[in-house]
């Protein structure tokens, strides 16, 4: 079944449930189903194409899609991610922090590639998004194209990194001309801490006669690592070859169709499962609750001599529902304690690695002397050492933000019917911010220039050679004798030596302060997007399990009151109501029956 | 002049022999320097894992006496010199030298270190019966950036080596695919390193494995020179390196040493109808399945293609052919880089290479001999020296002159070859009254220039040494 189908009938299951409750006055419960089918309509898996630069990456999503929508060059390479996702008609875009703009698409490699000269505008653009219609995108599948890394130390490599956490898959892209060096062994065992669904893609297979030996040699790495990941062996330019001749053996031969189904059945059959499970849930939750309300009134309805007992029944459950109520205070305990000490920490870890930044900085600013001679250099690091910092930070939070999460869950499990809510992470990461801060720039300060050494020179020496020659004349020799007039040139020398001295001290303290300043910001708004996040998952968290607590409780209110209403009907009432009651719990048992049929391992 | 300064040199270090004599360690270092100037410059071959330095190795010798693999291959520092038999020596880091069987397989070298673990060796010394071998000692080294940390760590140490040792090589072939980050800490750090005060002097980059660039297609040596040209001018290498070719190793390997029977197989493959053969070298795989598997090993996709269209267009020998694939391969222009670069200033690098040796040693052990003064003479009032140091620090931007006059110069100081004529910006044959004629008037420009107030001090100095240049050119002629 494709997964388009597969999502087509989830939709329907939903719509099936929504019509059944219809008229039973349950707008929470409907509102609840309207929630599950947007969340179905929104499904998007997200697979990260990442690896070293000049490795094939944009080649790889051009053959996944059979459409040139990522700029392939010999030289220059991929400067920002590129989102390849499924729409009806082409479209590009470019998304600039918030806003986004339409772009033509012959302009596409303009804003992708890194240019020579590089031009201020292009630099703010986090992200080009390209929409084709593509039978392989269409189950929400979105290909993002990401710059080389080039070392984990590089911004570029930290912003891959952030971007880990919000991933469904990640293929990792190396060509078959080296075996995995240690670099890139490093960024996949970094990879599969921050995202499960790792796999592997030796590129450029066609280039390489000894592929097959590079290939072993890669398992071999993987397996000492300790990491479990396909490695997939294709060659895009045969792919494009076959795409264009229509040549099938050619096509198997890529290595591609492999890739696909791996994509297919691993990764986007993975999502389907969960939103399918999750859906199926939903879906039957509501209806049991619907059930439950209406099965009471019938027992009430048809034997009035019980409804006391009923009566009691139901009270009882309330009394249950008031005690999850309890324990949702619990669990509300958790949570906030768990938040608080979570923004505690995190704040900590950042504050903590960027304290060492700013030591190993400005004891590099003590110790090289004049520093505007190494600015730019200095900055570089500084901001290369932040970024890698911030990204660290944030991968680590998210971690411990899905730690929490599960202990929350912990709490309800004794229900065993409780489904995590999906914890997807919208927020664009340290990148985002850190794209947001001001470039250090040091004031020039005073410059100490050929005219400003000889005055200040001058002056020095006029000193010298005045307080000398104050003596001299005492003791009747002129002012200006050859031991005043050497007095003076020292004096001069001197003064003009501490004035140097001075100003590097001075140009050290100022770089000192803007290196401070730029710390301060990077805390600032880093941690205002951890403290967002963690604030976000919160929110989830508690909207989720409140609502699912008020919704059982409402159920046997409803119950109660039905059953209490019941006394007071006429038989005739009675038999038209049972009827009623009879005509919907048919037809609730039937959308039941379909809905449940949809689970993994129901359907066959 | 340089005949001169290696004088000089030796006499200082025979010097500095007789003071410390009473010190064995230091006796030690100063004879090893003093036969080192004797030798052919020192090159060394750096570069990531399977950046090619092996099979660029084996295509500067025109032998295959470097081994290469698929995998990571080289293991330990291997030097290979000019010797009258072939002869390999290990060298472990403590005990005797050992002698190793000389075993050649097909054509290739095999070396058997018999069971010693790498990092038990310090290095393998290979005697090599070869032309290349006599004007400069290659030395290939294990990959930066290896999976295997210790196989790094032995080039670390064998190019930027602790304080006690002084670096081994004289100059640096730095190798890479493209410019990565780990290849520009490599090239800073061994700037860094003290290799002291002239910088990019001694280091060239080669983009190498070229012809895999652009999937192989038969423009990939185009697109890897106009990479190299963008390189050139990139200001990140332009400080770390004093060029950029583009070089692809195993074409000028397979070049320099085509044989009859490879010949033939190609020649049978040009005469294939196109599209037949176009198909068949869609990729490695397929193109073993139809012919010799072994071809594609030799030559490469690229390779091929590449032989098969210069065959179409006429190359009717062996030899036509061999000289047309080392032509294309950028093998030439890196073999000109090295003698402009490094060969024609073999003696002035050698002679650095044992001053700063020297000026480490009396750092480090004290000067009870008052060594440091003559050896302060030589640092500083060698205008070789000071060429080098100028030429080091134009590149890298800490002294700055007009464009048109920062190229005029970087020639001048010999950054395309050390000839007068090169110097000049002459054609290489001009005659003696030509040479005087452009020596006096580029000598007149710089005076002026010198003298110039719009141009800084650090500027007017540059200046002054440029006019010393030019009055040596003078002196010459």
């Amino acid at each position: 079944m494709s997964p388009v189908a597969a999502n087509e009938r989830l939709v329907r299951a939903v719509e099936l449930a929504r019509t059944a409750i219809e008229g039973l006055s349950r707008p929470d419960l409907d509102a609840r189903l309207a929630r599950t089918r947007d969340r179905l309509a929104d499904e998007r898996v997200r697979v990260l194409v990442v690896g070293e630069f000049k490795q094939g990456k944009s080649m790889l999503v051009n053959g996944l899609v059979g459409a040139p929508v990522c700029p392939v060059l010999d030289d220059l390479s991929t400067a920002v991610p590129t989102h390849v996702a499924h729409a009806a008609t082409p479209s590009v875009a470019i998304v600039r922090e918030t806003e986004r703009i339409p772009v033509p698409l012959d302009q596409l490699a303009r804003y992708a590639c890194e240019s020579p000269n590089r031009d201020e505008h292009r630099q703010r653009i986090s992200r080009v998004e390209v929409n084709i219609p593509r039978s392989i995108l269409e189950g929400g599948l979105v290909l993002v194209d990401t710059p080389g890394v080039g070392g984990l130390g590089s911004v570029q490599g930290a912003a891959t990194m952030a971007a880990l956490t919000s991933a469904d898959a990640v293929l990792l892209v190396s060509d078959a001309s080296q075996e995995y060096t240690a670099p890139e062994l490093d960024f996949l065992r970094t990879a599969m801490a921050a995202c499960p669904n790792v796999a592997c893609v030796l590129t450029k297979a066609d280039l390489y006669p000894h592929w097959r030996q590079i290939l072993d040699l890669d398992r071999g790495h993987l397996a000492r690592a300790g990491i479990e990941a396909d490695v997939f062996p294709v060659s895009a330019s045969m792919r494009w070859h076959a795409l264009t001749t229509g040549d099938a053996e050619l096509s198997a031969e890529s290595g591609f169709p492999e890739l696909v189904r791996y994509l297919r059945e691993k990764v986007l059959a993975r999502a389907g499962e969960l939103a399918c499970r999750s859906t199926v849930h939903d879906v039957l939750a509501v209806l049991e609750q619907v059930v439950s309300t209406l099965d009471a009134e019938a027992v009430a309805q048809r034997d009035p001599e019980r409804v006391q007992e009923v009566i009691r029944e139901l009270t009882a459950a309330e009394a249950r529902a008031t005690a999850l109520k309890e324990r949702s205070a619990r669990w509300q305990q958790t949570l906030n304690d768990g938040v608080a000490d979570l923004n505690a920490d995190i704040d900590y870890d950042l504050r903590d690695r960027l304290r060492e930044i700013t030591r190993e900085a400005e004891q590099a600013l003590q110790d090289n002397g004049d520093p505007s001679k190494t600015w730019d250099q200095f900055t570089t690091w500084v901001q290369q050492a932040t970024a890698a910092a911030a990204s660290a930070n944030f991968v680590w939070a998210t971690q411990r933000a899905r730690w929490l999460a599960g202990r929350v869950a912990e709490h309800f499990d004794a229900e065993g019917t409780h489904l995590l809510p999906s914890l997807r992470i919208e927020r664009p990461g340290p990148s985002q911010a850190l794209g947001s801060i001001r470039a250090m720039t040091v004031k020039d300060g005073e410059p100490f220039g050929f005219g400003r050494q000889l005055l200040t020179g001058v002056r020095g020496g006029y000193m010298g050679m005045l307080m000398f020659g104050m003596f001299g004349t005492l003791v009747g020799f002129s002012l200006l004798n050859p031991i005043t007039v050497g007095a003076g040139l020292l004096m001069g020398r001197k003064t003009l030596g501490d004035e140097r001295r001075r100003i590097v001290q001075k140009r050290q303290a100022d770089a000192k302060v803007v290196l401070r300043r730029y710390i301060d910001d990077v805390t600032f708004h880093v941690g205002k997007d951890s403290r967002d996040m963690l604030r976000g998952v919160q929110r989830v968290l508690r909207d989720h399990f409140t609502a699912q607590a008020d919704q059982l409780k409402l159920s046997l209110q409803d119950s109660l009151q039905a059953a209490k209403n019941s006394v007071k009907a006429t038989q005739a009432e009675r038999d038209a109501r049972l009827a009623e009651i009879k005509l919907a719990l048919d037809r609730l048992e039937a959308v039941r029956k379909h809905a449940s049929a949809l689970l993994p391992g129901a359907a066959t | 002049m340089t005949q001169h300064l290696i004088t000089s040199v030796r006499h200082l270090l025979h010097h500095a022999l007789s003071a410390y004599r009473t010190n064995p360690r230091a006796t030690a270092a100063l004879g090893h320097q003093l036969h080192r100037l004797d030798e052919p410059l020192r090159v060394a071959i750096a570069g990531k894992v399977k950046a090619g330095k092996s099979t660029l190795l084996n295509a500067l010798v025109g032998e295959a006496i470097a081994a290469t693999d698929a995998g990571e291959c080289t293991r330990v520092v291997t030097w290979y010199r000019a010797g009258a038999t072939p002869r390999v020596v290990l060298q472990p880091l403590d005990g005797p030298p050992v002698p190793l069987p000389v075993v050649r397989t097909g054509g290739v070298l095999e070396i058997d270190m018999g069971g010693v673990p790498a990092e038990r060796v310090d290095r393998l010394v290979v005697d090599w019966p070869a032309q290349s071998l006599r004007e400069m000692t290659l030395i290939d080294t294990p990959g930066v950036a290896s999976i295997d940390a210790a196989n790094s760590a032995r080039t670390t140490r064998f190019l930027e080596p602790d304080d006690e040792t002084p670096t081994e090589a004289d100059a640096v072939v730095y190798l890479m695919r493209h410019l990565h980050v780990a290849d520009a800490q490599f090239l800073e750090s061994f700037r860094d390193q003290g290799v002291a005060r002239a910088t990019a002097v001694n280091t060239v980059a080669a983009i190498s494995r070229a012809d895999e660039i652009a999937g192989g297609r038969v423009d990939a040596m185009f697109s890897a020179r106009a990479i190299a040209t963008r390189y050139r001018s990139e200001p990140a290498l332009r400080g770390l390196c004093q060029n950029v070719v583009a070089v692809a190793g195993l074409l000028a390997f397979t070049g320099r040493t085509l044989r009859q029977d490879e010949f033939a197989a190609v020649k049978a493959l040009a005469e294939l109808p196109r599209p037949e053969l176009e198909a068949a070298l869609l990729s490695a795989d397929r193109f073993q399945r139809t012919s010799d598997p072994a071809l594609v090993g030799r030559f490469g996709l690229f390779g091929i293609r590449l032989a098969t269209s210069l065959i179409r267009q006429g190359a009717a020998s062996p030899s036509a052919l061999a000289g047309e694939l080392v032509a294309r391969s950028g093998l030439h222009e890196l073999q000109r880089v090295l003698r402009v670069q490094f060969a024609e200033r073999r003696d002035l690098l050698k002679a650095r290479s044992a001053v700063l040796a020297l000026d480490r040693m009396v750092r480090a052990d004290g000067d009870p001999y008052r060594l440091a003064p003559e050896l302060e003479r030589i640092l500083t009032a060698t205008h070789e020296f000071a060429e080098l140091r100028l030429l080091a620090a134009l590149r890298s931007g800490a002294v700055t002159l007009p464009k048109p006059m920062a190229v005029d110069a970087q020639r001048l100081l010999g950054d395309e070859g050390g000839a007068p004529a090169v110097r000049l910006g002459l054609e290489p044959h001009a005659d003696r009254a030509d040479l005087r004629r452009a020596a006096s008037i580029a000598l007149r420009r710089w005076q002026g220039n010198a003298e110039n107030p719009v141009l800084g001090r650090r500027a007017a100095d540059a200046c002054r040494v440029l006019v010393r240049t030019c009055e040596g050119i003078l002196a010459g002629t």
